[in-house]
């Protein structure tokens, strides 16, 4: 009852902090960008008391929902500490509150399942540094996502309210390639223990499902990203649409999984 | 009592002539203040002179003659070329009480001005008040109201989206860049062209701590632009290698044809390995052909670009103004609540009657016990309220004298607090009374 309560008292919160992100960034309000930033932080406190209240009342922890409890936290954390440096980025709340409130809710699906207690030290590492993965490439997808728009309105020369608000383009270009450059080997071990784990455990049915297909298409998006920002220049705008395109079938794995553990349990 | 007025004249209700000849040469503020001080006309003042506006605040207890003396000191200034324009009541405006705290709110909060919500005439405010200071014209009244105005000024810029979006083609193309760029420092600027405006909008651009190049077919022609931008001079042959290495370019000859081509920008992006550049157009005819705008990370803006930017950005301060209209009202009306606080005469007849009442009361109730006649009755009550006028002289004195400090109003308001007299009542209209303080009675 408690936990439900917890839960859904969360799912607000986070949404009020996107709700308030989002009117900051349209209307350009100095104080809801204020209150959407303690806002925010109330939604990480709720969630962990949710998470803390729900383990000590003996409900298992499932590997998906470990996985999506850290992204949540992780994504509204890292984007926090992320406004402590110079530049104002505090705009990208907009895009990056809701994806954490996405996996949030999420979280909420296949909550308490049953796994079996003789599993290798492999699958936390791998759970971990996915996680961390995924929260850097969140924080790329959201600066790509601010440059895109941006970009966008600088060649289309439509320069309103949205313009003033979102950082100069070098920002979001240097922020995001940051990000991409801290995601990339996480999302390699990720990728590699997870191979390795699947091997180990389910050699019989070793097929290449949709959701290898999605990772490795994420990988190889960022390898490109980032060599052929390396090698040829590929800067701004296309290597924003290859971050984005790069998040997004990261989260199809993770739909994928959690649609799959929702059905198995 | 005393009331804030303003007498003056903007860009509004005078022409540019008149007011140039009145803000004149600097010191000007310093002339109009000796000027009001020498004629007695404000107890306190504060002269404002910008190309804009003059305006002489001043605070006063006759508030139609010192409007009156300091429309005076103006056409006195003005000289007899401009008494036509200024003896028309238009041009002149008088404001007093609650309309002169609205008016200077309003100018310090750039609402008044020529390009709503342009952000110098604050500085200009601030200054003009310093300088008065400085001058010890300034009193309490005029310092709340200005320090206020500085606050008001302050509320509007941070709540409304008034000085959002620049309004000048050298400030937007600088606004632009730092979209771009973020900081601008270290960040190169290539000048192409002699135009004026593209050299304003260099000189903008290498202000934000951007480094200048500047190129030009005649070489003594970019030698001189490139000491008076604080820049670098660059021989023409060398144009193709610095828009590889430039950020931001600004192109203003006067050549008819386009200076630089499509394929010619194709090969320098290449060669920019992705590098984003601002290319801004400010030549008629133009010297950038257009497609070059396609290009991948270049964005060009040519000068009808930015003049539109310039005019929407207009329109947007102008729906803001709304916003800030009602923030100038509040703040107002929070000006008049603290300045009726400030006027003495209710407190003072409240604390007299408090004192009356105490004394007759107790005469009543001991003059029963006495076997009084009516001669003696009447000395009784004569002494009685002389003791209370003599009690309350001294105290009375100082308030008086307390009240017309920076600290009157916190006096006033530790008075009435003491002698518990209640908040003090409003009065809706205008200090249109003389404003004289009660008439003391203390004679002994």
């Amino acid at each position: 009852m408690w936990v439900t309560a917890l839960f859904a008292a969360t799912a607000l919160a986070y949404a009020a902090a996107a709700g308030l992100y989002l009117t900051s960034l349209i209307k350009g309000n100095n104080r809801a960008t204020r209150f959407a930033r303690w806002t925010l932080l109330g939604a990480i406190a709720l969630q962990v008391a949710f998470v803390s209240m729900d383990v000590s009342l003996g409900s298992p922890m499932g590997r998906m929902h470990q996985t999506l409890t850290g992204l949540s936290v992780g994504i509204a954390l890292a984007f926090l500490l992320a406004q402590l440096r110079r530049e104002n980025i505090s705009v990208l709340g907009a895009f990056l509150v809701p994806v954490a409130l996405f996996f949030f809710l999420g979280s909420g699906i296949g909550r308490s399942v049953e796994h079996a207690s003789n599993e290798s030290l492999l699958v936390p590492i791998h759970i971990v540094v996915n996680v961390l993965g995924l929260v850097a490439f969140a924080l790329a997808f959201g600066a790509s996502l601010a440059y895109v728009l941006q970009e966008r309105m600088l060649r289309r020369k439509n320069l309103g309210g949205l313009f003033e608000r979102l950082p100069a383009l070098d920002v979001l270009d240097r922020f995001g390639l940051r990000a991409v450059l801290v995601g990339f080997p996480l999302l390699t071990l990720g990728i590699l223990s997870g191979a390795f784990w699947a091997f180990r455990l389910e050699q019989a049915m070793l097929g290449f499902t949709a959701s290898h297909a999605f990772a490795f298409i994420a990988w190889t998006l960022f390898a490109g990203v980032l060599g052929l920002r390396m090698a040829a220049g590929w800067r701004g705008r296309r290597a924003a649409y290859g971050t984005i395109v790069g998040f997004l079938c990261t989260s199809v794995v993770l739909v994928g999984y959690m649609l799959r553990t929702g059905l198995s349990s | 009592m005393s009331s804030v007025v303003v007498v003056g004249l903007s860009h509004h209700t005078a022409p540019l002539q008149v007011r140039e000849q009145l803000a004149g040469e600097t010191g000007s503020l310093e002339v109009f203040l000796a000027e009001l001080l020498r004629r007695e006309v404000f107890a306190e003042a504060v002269a404002i002179s910008t190309c804009n506006r003059v305006e002489l605040y001043g605070v006063t207890d006759d508030a139609a003659g010192s409007i009156q003396s300091a429309r005076t000191v103006l056409r006195e200034r003005a000289g007899a070329a401009f008494e036509q324009v200024l003896a028309s009541g238009d041009a002149v405006y008088g404001h007093r009480g609650r309309d002169a705290v609205r008016h200077a709110f309003r100018v310090a909060a750039s609402l008044d001005s020529m390009v709503v919500g342009e952000p110098q005439i604050l500085g200009q405010v601030k200054e003009a008040y310093d300088r008065a200071q400085q001058a010890g014209t300034v009193g309490m009244l005029l310092g709340r109201c200005f320090t206020r105005a500085f606050a008001v000024a302050k509320r509007v810029r941070t709540e409304t989206g008034i000085a959002e979006g620049t309004v000048s083609v050298s400030s937007i193309a600088t606004s632009l860049a730092r979209k771009i760029f973020g900081d601008l420092s270290g960040r190169r600027v290539l000048l192409l062209g002699a135009g004026e405006m593209g050299e304003a909008a260099a000189k903008s651009l290498s202000g934000s701590g951007a480094h200048l190049v500047v190129v030009n077919r005649s070489p003594a022609r970019a030698e001189a632009l490139a000491t008076a931008c604080n820049g670098e001079a660059v021989p023409y042959v060398q144009l193709a290698a610095e828009l590889v290495r430039a950020d931001v370019v600004i192109t203003s000859t006067s050549s008819p044809s386009y200076v630089l081509t499509a394929p010619m920008m194709k090969d320098v992006s290449k060669a920019r390995r992705g590098r984003p550049l601002f290319l801004i157009d400010i030549a008629v005819p133009r010297d950038v052909d257009p497609r070059v705008g396609d290009l991948e990370n270049v964005f060009l803006y040519d000068v009808d670009d930015l003049q539109r930017v310039a005019e929407e950005n207009i329109k947007q301060r102008a729906k803001s103004a709304d916003a800030a209209e009602r923030i100038v009202e509040i703040e107002v009306e929070e000006f008049e609540v603290w300045r009726r606080s400030l006027d003495l005469t209710p407190t003072i007849i409240a604390l007299r009657e408090r004192f009356t009442a105490v004394a007759l009361a107790e005469l009543q109730r001991s003059s029963g016990k006495l076997e009084l006649g009516p001669k003696e009755r009447q000395v009784l009550d004569r002494m009685v309220k002389s003791m209370v006028s003599k009690l309350l002289h001294t105290p009375l004195s100082a308030l008086k004298r307390g009240a017309r400090g920076p600290d009157g109003a916190a006096l006033i308001e530790a008075t009435r607090t003491l002698f518990d007299l209640g908040e003090v009542a409003g009065e809706d209209a205008e200090p249109s009374e003389d404003g004289k303080l009660a008439p003391e009675k203390s004679r002994s």
